[in-house]
């Protein structure tokens, strides 16, 4: 156990109005390369910890809290005015009462390859391997950022829980340029993984830079473009993260949530989604055994054939709807649709595989965004276009949406690899 | 408010260890932060009082001809040597990249020892009558209407100092700021969520600004329960100060972040000089430019605050620069140097950005308008400084008809297409403006600081969708 956890936890114990109390501590090392064209600019290091103490004070019938965050430099002194301090603030809060959760102890490591590397012979590695897709003429990565970071989370709590994870993660920024004609383009392309594979970075790299060759040979289409509209995976993941957020048991308690279960969010002929909110897939770095809570993660399917099912939520807001705490789930896993690449070609779309971002508003109905690069695929031609932006509306576009038969885990998203949007707009 | 007594306690520290990597690197610095930030909320459900996104620590530089070397850490107590033999290993890049680095100029590091403070009222205020306001604030709303399904009052006061020292500065700062919301979930046939912003230096102020904006908050929200989506098309378009700010900010501040020159990433290196917006467009960038939530005395790499004309009459005159970029593009540093915190790289980044004001009343430009809309209230943006294409989002928009504003609302608009064109299109000027102090703004996805943007009224050319 730390030796500042410790004497938190002492300290903590000897404040008699905290009634319980938790302890989140990240303890963060990295090594980060920020290259200009193919120099290296600035090389970095870090060595943090985060620390953060909830306290819990029950009066009056209800329960208050109040957090503070605990710096290293603190002293014994400063601790406990902060403690004192926290107790007094929790208080003056008046919310609706519940158990913090229990538990027990437990250390896990989440496997991956970097542990083999030193963190700064890694980053070099990724460079390398970042640079190596950098060989064509007129192409350029004109801006590379590396982050390897090793991460080791703790909760404690005082009804048993002392629970800790270690994992690595790394991140590539990469800003793939296409020169041509005294004329240049760029994408952006940032790139998360937890296992390091030389060819995929290459793979992944190479394959935006072919995508920013055709942004520089993209053109605004002469004319409107009628057509069906096909998101990648990226995309498709905002999509259903926007969908499950919005069935987050804290959204529903504070009636923030425009979705309830029972209700039908396809109302036409389409494939049905089935969304199961997980603790864990496999290569995505959002990836834990617990929340914030302490709480074990477990998975929930909260949609399933295009009907809300049910929701997904920490120890708290469960416990206020009277549902089984399910823990703060990160991962976004969507089941796989009828579309196969084979029909995709049968009928002219506009593949979209840059947006400057897609905005999606479920108050509002709305899904849009503007194209950067896409690809109008029409009469077994590939036409790369820009200049254009989309809008529809999001109901009338989930009644009639296609899932691909593939599916892909990128970041928190695992699902179909391409989803298909009709009756968008297209201007 | 007074300087932190923890950054205080270690300020001889951070002397003694750029003296002792001054004997490996010809420039060293150190950055100390101690920033405190609360969170003060109470909607209809909960409420809380808790820390909000502060930081604590130091993050030390070192540069000896070629790349920079940076180092992340919590405290630099203790035995200095031996930390600084520990910083330099850590930061050194593994042997293959020992050739591959930049040359660039050294850092400029002028002669400066200066204090710098400006006062606060946080202090006057117990939590209990913070929290109290935020109630009220909740309670108010409930008060007006029964179509609220959630309500919410927010405070979000800040306090910051930081300590930066090299071989010739020491400079240290502190000052505060808050932020005040009111948001409304509000359901009657459609549910939409309504916000209102108030924001200053002085608690006092946003508790005297919050509620006499309840009344604008209700009624908006249940417009938008009316409102509809807007057809796509190319529109005659007024732009309401924060969506100015969001143009400013988005489709033309983020281009000229100099650190994208260094990288052949800003359209805009080819620019200056040029013409690039209407004549009657003028627009800066600066910590000192304004007084709002990035108005800082200097910046995360001990350069003074800056106040930075960007376009005068319609021609870009100049970008913002941190050091390491001017360092390589032989530039004028102008104090737009900022982290997201002790933890991360330093990089260009705006401070309170915003078009400066014209001599059109905002009436006359409604009345030239004979189809078009009005646009309010930043939802989002997104930059792309190498193509020049924009992606911004109003909260909504008010239909215009025969030089009128109707009762007909579209939510969301967003407005999209090439930057040079929205800004040649600029042909009305209003005669009013407003800095709106709540911004946050990331690079890429990543890096947020809090900016500030604004300006006045616009009359532009604009695709919406």
């Amino acid at each position: 156990m730390n030796n500042r956890i410790e004497l938190l936890k002492k300290l903590l114990k000897e404040n008699k109005n905290v009634s319980d109390y938790k302890i989140n501590r990240t303890e963060k090392t990295s090594s980060e390369l920020f290259f200009v064209h193919k120099t290296l600019e600035t090389s970095r290091a870090t060595d943090t910890c985060d620390t953060t103490v909830t306290v819990y004070n029950d009066h009056d019938g209800k329960k208050g809290e109040s957090s503070f965050s605990v710096y290293e430099s603190m002293t014994n002194a400063e601790l406990k005015a902060k403690i004192s301090a926290a107790a007094e603030r929790a208080k003056l809060v008046f919310n609706e009462p519940y158990e913090i959760p229990s538990g027990e102890k437990a250390r896990r490591e989440v496997p991956s390859n970097f542990k083999n590397y030193e963190p700064k012979e890694l980053a070099a590695k990724i460079a390398e391997a970042v640079f190596k897709a950098d060989d064509y003429d007129g192409g350029a990565i004109n801006a590379l950022e590396i982050f390897v970071n090793k991460l080791e989370i703790t909760v404690v709590n005082s009804k048993g829980i002392d629970v800790t994870e270690v994992k690595y993660d790394a991140m590539v920024e990469a800003i793939p340029t296409w020169n041509e004609s005294g004329e240049s383009v760029e994408l952006y392309e940032a790139y998360r993984f937890t296992e390091f594979d030389a060819a995929d970075v290459t793979a992944e790299i190479d394959g935006k830079m072919k995508e920013v060759r055709d942004r520089k040979h993209a053109k605004k289409p002469a004319e409107k473009i009628t057509a069906d509209v096909v998101l990648n995976v990226k995309e498709a993941g905002e999509i259903f993260s926007e969908l499950a957020y919005d069935l987050d048991m804290g959204a529903v308690y504070s009636h923030y949530n425009l979705h309830s279960v029972g209700d039908d969010l396809q109302k036409g002929e389409c494939d049905e989604i089935t969304l199961t909110m997980k603790g864990a897939m496999k290569g995505s770095e959002y990836s834990a055994a617990f929340d914030g809570d302490g709480v074990t993660l477990t998975d929930k399917t909260i949609i399933e054939n295009g009907k809300v099912t049910g929701y997904f939520g920490s120890n708290r807001f469960a416990s206020y709807l009277g549902e089984k705490p399910t823990g703060n789930l990160k991962c976004v896993s969507v089941g796989k649709g009828s579309l196969t690449d084979k029909e995709l070609e049968e009928k002219p779309y506009l593949e979209c595989v840059s947006l400057s971002g897609l905005q999606l508003d479920l108050y509002n109905d709305y899904i849009g965004g503007e194209i950067r690069l896409a690809y109008y695929r029409h009469d077994g031609v590939s036409e790369p276009v820009t200049g254009i932006s989309m809008s529809g509306k999001l109901s009338e576009v989930l009644g009639k949406l296609r899932l691909s038969d593939k599916t892909k885990v990128r970041g928190y998203y695992g699902g179909p690899y391409k989803v298909l949007l009709k009756g968008m707009e297209i201007i | 408010m007074a300087f932190s007594k923890f950054l205080n306690d270690r300020r001889v520290a951070a002397k003694e260890l750029v003296a002792e990597l001054r004997k490996s690197f010809a420039y060293a610095s150190v950055l100390g932060t101690d920033v405190r930030a609360t969170v003060y909320i109470a909607d209809f459900k909960s409420s809380g009082v808790r820390d909000g996104a502060g930081e604590c620590g130091f993050v030390v530089r070192m540069w000896n001809g070629r790349a920079f070397l940076e180092y992340s850490l919590d405290d630099i107590s203790g035995d200095i040597q031996k930390l600084a033999k520990k910083i330099i290993n850590e930061a050194t890049p593994s042997k293959p990249l020992f050739d591959k680095e930049i040359k660039p100029s050294a850092p400029v590091d002028e002669p400066l020892v200066k204090s710098f403070h400006r006062e606060n009222d946080f202090a006057e205020y117990s939590d209990g009558e913070i929290l109290g306001f935020c109630k009220k604030i909740r309670d108010s709303i409930k008060a007006k209407t029964d179509k609220a399904v959630n309500a919410s009052g927010y405070i979000l006061p800040f306090e910051v100092s930081k300590l930066f020292v090299s071989e010739n500065r020491e400079l240290d700062q502190n000052y505060g700021w808050v932020n005040a919301m009111a948001i409304v979930i509000y359901s009657d046939g459609k549910t939409v969520r309504a916000r209102e912003d108030a924001y200053s230096t002085k608690m006092s102020d946003v508790f005297a600004e919050l509620p006499k904006k309840l009344d604008k908050l209700v009624t908006l929200a249940a417009k938008l329960t009316k409102s509809k989506p807007i057809t796509p098309g190319v529109y005659d378009v007024i732009t309401d100060s924060s969506i100015s700010g969001l143009i400013a900010h988005e489709a033309f501040g983020h281009g000229v972040e100099m650190d994208q020159f260094v990288k052949d990433r800003a359209l805009a290196k080819r620019y200056v000089g040029k013409y690039v917006a209407s004549p009657i467009t003028n627009m800066r960038d600066g910590a000192a430019a304004t007084l709002s939530a990035a108005s800082f005395f200097f910046d995360d790499e001990g350069s003074l605050a800056g106040d930075t004309q960007i376009i005068k009459d319609g021609i870009l005159v100049a970008g913002m620069c941190d050091s390491v970029s001017a360092s390589q593009l032989g530039a004028e540093v102008t104090g737009n140097g900022r982290r997201e915190s002790y933890k991360r790289k330093a990089y260009t980044r705006m401070t309170n950005t915003f078009f400066e004001k014209g001599e059109d009343k905002l009436e006359d430009m409604i009345a030239s308008i004979k189809h078009g809309y009005m646009l309010f209230d930043t939802n989002n943006g997104m930059e792309d400084p190498k193509n020049w294409q924009i992606q911004c989002t109003a909260e909504y928009g008010i239909e215009i008809i025969d030089g009128k504003l109707t009762d007909n609302y579209v939510s969301p608009v967003v407005i999209s297409g090439s930057v040079p064109e929205l800004l040649k299109s600029i042909t009305m000027v209003s005669d009013g403006m407003e800095i709106i102090g709540a911004g946050m703004c990331g690079k890429g996805y990543k890096e947020w600081v809090k900016v500030t943007d604004g300006g006045p009224a616009l009359k532009v050319r604009a695709k919406l969708g």
